[in-house]
């Protein structure tokens, strides 16, 4: 009898674990935003613009994913309360990809096939962004993706991104470790699609610098321990360390790692701009250095800024809305969705045409930076858009020596 | 040395939260003959029920009082209302109905608390630098209260006519009701004590492990697994069971992948039922306990 309870028991918990695994299926607050419409319709004959969106805003993506969902979500309000987009109502069909792989492909499929949309957003990770990257080309869709990583851009010719590429962030690291002489690092990264290849980039971008990678440390993004990844970063006795990863993985490793007493400064990546990482890393979080978008720092912004503006009025609307302050993630989620809405207000939604106006953004000031998109780059950011910030006593503050 | 050292004591802490929750599939396991995998979710509760408190301005410790006999009224209530209804309850029907209970709480504090992880403030004392290795006063608190709190379910378990009697009814359901002991009673006891072990568990966990809707799910196979290695019915074995997981994990991430870390626990579930379904300490035909 308990033997076979036994070997029930381990049946069925696999069973859950696999269940658990690759799709849960409980319904997250989606929200079919339609905004109300009344009576904003007036070109009666015309069918509203449907975008679709897929955000990470369950699992280990939450802290990206929520901000950008309740971003999306109060333009789009805004959009429809102002007449829709060139007398055209805003459908917006936002779907939740679990943060995961096969959620974001499954996601993109049905929005593109069942819904037509005709703009994708999303994913807000690099993983379920370059799920998603075969599906709209497929499709021949334009697709504006939240996250970082350069590979969901790369020799694409349909899809976009919005986030500072991961590459750009890590020159603007590089310069501020070769200013202050670091030569040997050492790095934590993500285990999963946004620390792929950022060693490798730091080895290769570093090299001019005469800057090494003495040891490379994987943590998966929803990791909860991290004394191992923390020790082995400290018996490497590195000049600096790179701490790459969203929160809570990123603010558990920088707990973890002035836990262990180590004293090189560390770095972190552009993962880590909202609130939610203060919050969680707390006093451990002092001091460290990371490389964001402005809005971090808007207060401290001088005035003749040419995101001054777009940044405070998008705090603003924001706080208004939701009580908070808005994440540099829900900034990614403003600059694709405006990019978006500008290139259909100017050519309408012709797949062809709109993939083209996005091409020719040049000069538009977003939330993450200046947006000058060519054939060539479907990022639009260069290292310009980024800010080395420091923390002190819990709120972000432009590092000295950075402009 | 020293690695080892910080390695196999972060590990102990960890092992230590996993310990509880074996404490809590063993503590129903060896009353009824049923697999709560709810008790994951217990932890999970607890922990955001407390920094939702905390947040809103109650004291610490005063937040960890209240949380926890909450915890154990949900437990208690969750038997009353779906297990106590079912009149032949097999391992099998328990599991699919605690799957069941697992997912619709996971889906309950999805809704309540979002989906971001969050912690609660570490309890009071000072973090100590020993040796070489770095220890939080927290993990000290983990430790400690594991240690109090095991000991109690065990002594609760093994040395009390209550406890006795709980047991009793695993082992002969029909002897034990003719000697005049309830199997109603005793199943809320189980479930009151498994509550109240996965929610010390969650408050104590909170503060370096943080809390989320779905982290209940990864603890308690973990627990699970741990409780395993003691056949389901041992509840010592269970608690070292817990902390050898834990340390087995932190030394397979210290010196082979940081990727296998989770894989340890499976590993473990899989070499146990093969080698040895009945437990690590039990003859195959041995009595319980």
């Amino acid at each position: 009898m308990r033997r076979g309870a036994l070997a029930a028991a381990a049946v069925v918990t696999g069973l859950s674990l696999a269940l658990a695994g690759c799709a849960e299926e409980e319904p997250t607050p989606g929200a079919q935003d339609t905004g109300d419409g009344s009576g904003q319709t007036t070109g009666g004959e015309q069918d509203p613009v449907k975008m679709g969106v897929v955000l990470d805003i369950t699992g280990a993506g939450a802290s990206l994913g929520v901000p950008e969902r309740n971003t999306i979500e109060m333009l789009a309000e805004q959009v429809n309360a102002d007449g829709g987009i060139g007398g055209r109502e805003l459908e917006v069909l936002i779907e939740d990809n679990q943060s995961t792989e096969d959620g974001a492909a499954r996601a993109a499929s049905k929005l593109i096939q069942s819904e037509e949309v005709d703009i994708l957003l999303g994913a807000s990770r690099t993983g379920p962004s370059l799920a998603m990257r075969p599906i709209a080309e497929q499709a021949q869709i334009p697709m504006i993706s939240l996250a970082a990583n350069q590979a969901i851009i790369d020799g694409s010719e349909w899809v976009f991104k919005t986030a500072q590429n991961d590459h750009v962030v890590i020159e603007r690291i590089i310069d501020d470790m070769a200013a202050k002489g670091y030569q040997r690092i050492a790095i934590a990264r993500d285990a999963s699609g946004f620390g792929e290849g950022v060693a490798e980039a730091f080895a290769e971008i570093g090299a001019d610098e005469g800057i090494e990678v003495v040891t490379t440390e994987k943590f998966a993004p929803d990791a909860t321990d991290f004394t191992a990844q923390m020790v082995n970063i400290r018996d490497a006795d590195a000049d600096a360390v790179v701490i790459w990863g969203i929160p809570p993985a990123a603010s558990l490793a920088q707990v973890a790692y002035r836990q262990l007493g180590i004293e090189a400064p560390v770095y972190q990546s552009h993962g880590i701009g909202n609130q939610v990482f203060l919050d969680t890393a707390g006093d451990a979080a002092d001091g460290l250095l990371a490389p964001l978008g402005r809005m971090v720092v808007a207060d401290q912004l001088p005035q003749d800024d040419p995101q001054k503006e777009v940044v405070t009025q998008f705090i603003e609307d924001y706080e208004a809305a939701y009580g908070e302050t808005p994440s540099t993630f829900a900034g990614h989620a403003y600059d694709g969705f405006m990019i978006a809405v500008n290139a259909i207000e100017e050519v309408g939604t012709d797949p062809n045409d709109l993939r083209d106006a996005i091409e020719n953004v040049t000069d538009w000031p977003g939330v993450s930076g200046v947006f000058t998109m060519t054939p060539e780059d479907h990022s639009g950011l260069t290292k310009e858009a980024l800010v080395l910030v420091t923390v002190e006593d819990g709120a972000w503050q432009i590092a000295d020596g950075a402009e | 040395m020293s690695d080892l050292l910080q390695l196999v004591f972060s590990g102990l802490a960890q092992g230590a939260v996993y310990g509880l929750v074996a404490l809590g599939f063993v503590a129903i396991f060896s009353v009824r003959e049923m697999v709560n995998l709810a008790q994951g979710e217990y932890a999970a509760l607890a922990g955001l029920s407390a920094i939702t408190a905390v947040a809103s301005g109650v004291p610490l410790l005063l937040a960890v009082l209240l949380v926890v006999p909450l915890v154990v009224l949900v437990s208690v209530l969750l038997e009353r209302l779906f297990i106590a209804p079912v009149k032949h309850m097999t391992p099998l029907v328990s599991i699919i109905l605690t799957l069941g209970i697992s997912t619709a709480l996971k889906a309950v504090m999805l809704l309540a608390w979002g989906p971001q992880a969050r912690g609660l403030p570490a309890f009071p004392g000072r973090d100590l630098f020993v040796g070489g290795i770095s220890i939080r006063s927290q993990e000290l608190w983990i430790l400690g209260v594991a240690a109090v709190v095991g000991a109690a379910v065990v002594w609760f378990y093994e040395h009390t006519l209550y406890g006795k009697a709980l047991r009793a009814c695993a082992e002969q359901p029909v002897a034990a009701r003719l000697v005049g002991i309830s199997p109603r009673t005793a199943t809320m006891v189980a479930f009151a004590i498994a509550g109240f072990v996965g929610a010390v568990a969650g408050v104590v966990g909170s503060p370096i492990y943080f809390s989320s809707w779905e982290y209940g799910l990864t603890l308690g196979l973990k627990g699970f697994v741990a409780a395993t290695l003691g056949g389901l019915v041992s509840l010592r074995v269970a608690m070292f069971g817990g902390l050898i997981l834990g340390v087995l994990e932190n030394l397979v991430a210290g010196y082979v992948d940081t990727g296998f870390r989770d894989a340890v626990a499976f590993l473990v579930l899989v070499l146990v039922l093969v080698v040895r379904p009945q437990g690590l300490v039990l003859k195959a035909s041995g009595v319980r306990v």
